[in-house]
């Protein structure tokens, strides 16, 4: 899966790096870097955990990338997958 | 404060009876619980008018949802954080940095301070950070099995780790803790006593390290540059002055809400006490549900928000501790979880103004939290004493006596 990376929006409070320091990389002021971040299928549930954790939405999943995801949030409005 | 409590604009049946500083449950009481109270709110319009929202009595609009909030958090051309709140206390006029600036000169002094405090930065002084709340953990356990959290932990603790952030002697700790009290929650005499005070002692380290850097932030201010230029001695003492009062007790007291609450559910001391790697989710769960800081902006042009009549000059109203609550945001906002995953809270600010000290202060709450469970056993409030909270411009708590055997 993909996460799209609205840089702009990062006020830096590195709550997505918390999370997941080896997926969301920070900068020397502790902002995102630009760029989107392209996440391999093993890292995906902290990967999502990390972008939701964004309190200034900077973190978009990008939901067309994969079915893989959708199954993910399915399971999730379930109560399912934690 | 020669406004009128209601100005003119202010549909009559827009204005409620409601104030941070004298509603219900804000006044300073035995067990008082304030964020509660304020969760109230939620029952209420998303805007409303209080004739009486801010230290001076002057009124402000209300904003209750988180998504309102972040839109008046974010349009800083229509929502401006330029008032000048400490300086006008002295009937001066300069701003306290970042703070009281908007963007763009507020991004410039954040690109300055910015890498000073960030995750990285704060990951080296964790040593010193757990080390420092050893001491005092121990000193109490050798002394006795009760202590008063605040006194004995929280505050030197907190206040200790900024003054040596800051390059500060630890000798007058209370002299600095007694100076933001009387800021923050004193009458306006003592009020401008301390912000004299705080401001003389800020310019005069900035002067004595002008003359002779000492490699701590003070020598950092005054041999900075920002747009090719050093920054003015106004700028310095805009800098040292908001950081000596931001930092100052705002993370003791998150630890004296935690640790008060922790004492009274004792299923959650459990949780965390047997499994200590969920202090961090944990802490911002308690963050949440017991902000503590009203964010105010003061509206630049006229404008409707969502039918409220804002008219330039107007303040608005963004209380953490009210968003924090919101239902529309968080299931059951009232249930502390301390489980509560995808915590977008906004203790900490949103958009540009997103708190500085934000990555130390969690850091500091969250060692904090495992040293005093790991070493102090089972405690609980000491029977016949009472946690004595306020509510505010900044919520308080200003005794937690704990015991334990
Ligand atoms: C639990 C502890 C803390 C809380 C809840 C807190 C909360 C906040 C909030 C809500 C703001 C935004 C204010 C506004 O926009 O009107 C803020 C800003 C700020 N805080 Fe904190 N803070 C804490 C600890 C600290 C510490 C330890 C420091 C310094 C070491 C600090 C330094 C600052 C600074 C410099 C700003 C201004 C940022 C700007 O305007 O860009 N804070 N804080
Ligand atoms: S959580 Fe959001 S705001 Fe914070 S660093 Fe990550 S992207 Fe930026």
């Amino acid at each position: 899966m993909r996460i799209i990376v609205h840089k702009n929006k990062c006020q830096g409070h590195a709550r997505c790096w918390a999370q997941a320091p080896d997926i969301f990389n920070l900068d020397d002021e502790g902002y995102i870097l630009p760029g989107d971040i392209e996440v391999a299928e093993r890292d995906e549930l902290l990967a999502s955990r990390g972008a939701r954790s964004c309190p200034e939405r900077a973190l978009e999943i990008d939901a067309t990338a994969d079915a893989l995801l959708t199954r993910l949030l399915f399971n999730q409005a379930c109560g399912g997958v934690k | 404060m020669a406004c009128k409590p209601v100005p003119d604009h202010v549909p009559p049946e827009m204005v409620k009876d409601f104030s941070l500083f004298t509603s219900p449950g804000m006044e300073r009481m035995p067990n008082g619980d304030p964020h509660a109270a304020v969760a109230c709110l939620h029952d209420a319009p998303p805007i409303f008018y209080s004739p009486n929202n801010t230290r001076d009595g002057r009124g402000t609009w209300v904003i209750t949802r988180a998504k309102d909030q972040r839109r008046v958090l974010q349009d800083t051309a229509t929502f401006s954080s330029h008032r000048s709140i400490f300086a006008s206390a002295l009937g001066e006029n300069w701003p306290m940095i970042p703070l009281e600036l908007d963007p763009p000169a507020h991004g410039v002094f954040r690109s300055l301070l910015n890498p000073l405090f960030s995750p990285k930065r704060v990951m080296v002084l964790e040593p010193v950070i757990r080390e420092r709340a050893i001491t005092l953990i121990d000193r109490i356990l050798a002394a006795s099995t009760s202590c008063d959290v605040m006194k004995d932990f929280a505050f030197p603790f907190a206040v200790s780790i900024f003054l040596g952030f800051l390059g500060l002697s630890d000798k007058e700790r209370d002299t600095f803790v007694g100076w933001g009290r009387d800021l923050l929650h004193g009458e306006n005499v003592k009020r401008t006593a301390a912000a004299l005070a705080i401001v003389g002692f800020i310019d005069e380290l900035a002067a004595m390290r002008r003359k002779e850097p000492a490699g701590d932030f003070m020598s950092f201010a005054v041999g900075a540059q920002v747009n090719g230029r050093p920054l003015t001695d106004e700028e310095v003492r805009g800098i040292g002055v908001l950081l000596f009062v931001a930092g100052l007790d705002t993370v003791a007291t998150a630890i004296g809400f935690d640790l008060a609450h922790l004492a009274r559910n004792l299923k959650d001391q459990q949780l965390l006490r047997s499994e200590p790697d969920r202090i961090g989710l944990a802490s911002e769960e308690l963050l949440r549900a017991y902000s503590t800081v009203q964010m105010i902006r003061v509206a630049t042009k006229d404008i409707d928000f969502d039918g409220a009549p804002i008219r330039k000059g107007d303040y608005i109203s963004c209380a953490t501790m009210i968003a924090n609550r919101d239902p529309e945001e968080f299931d059951c906002p009232n249930t502390i979880d301390l489980a509560r995953e995808d915590n977008r809270h906004t203790a900490f600010a949103h958009g540009p103004h997103r708190c500085l000290g934000s990555h130390l202060a969690r850091r500091e709450i969250v060692i904090g939290l495992e040293e005093w469970l790991s070493r102090i056993p089972d405690f609980r409030i000491k029977g016949g004493t009472a946690p004595i909270t306020f509510g505010g411009h900044v919520f308080g708590i200003e005794n937690l006596i704990l015991e334990w055997s």
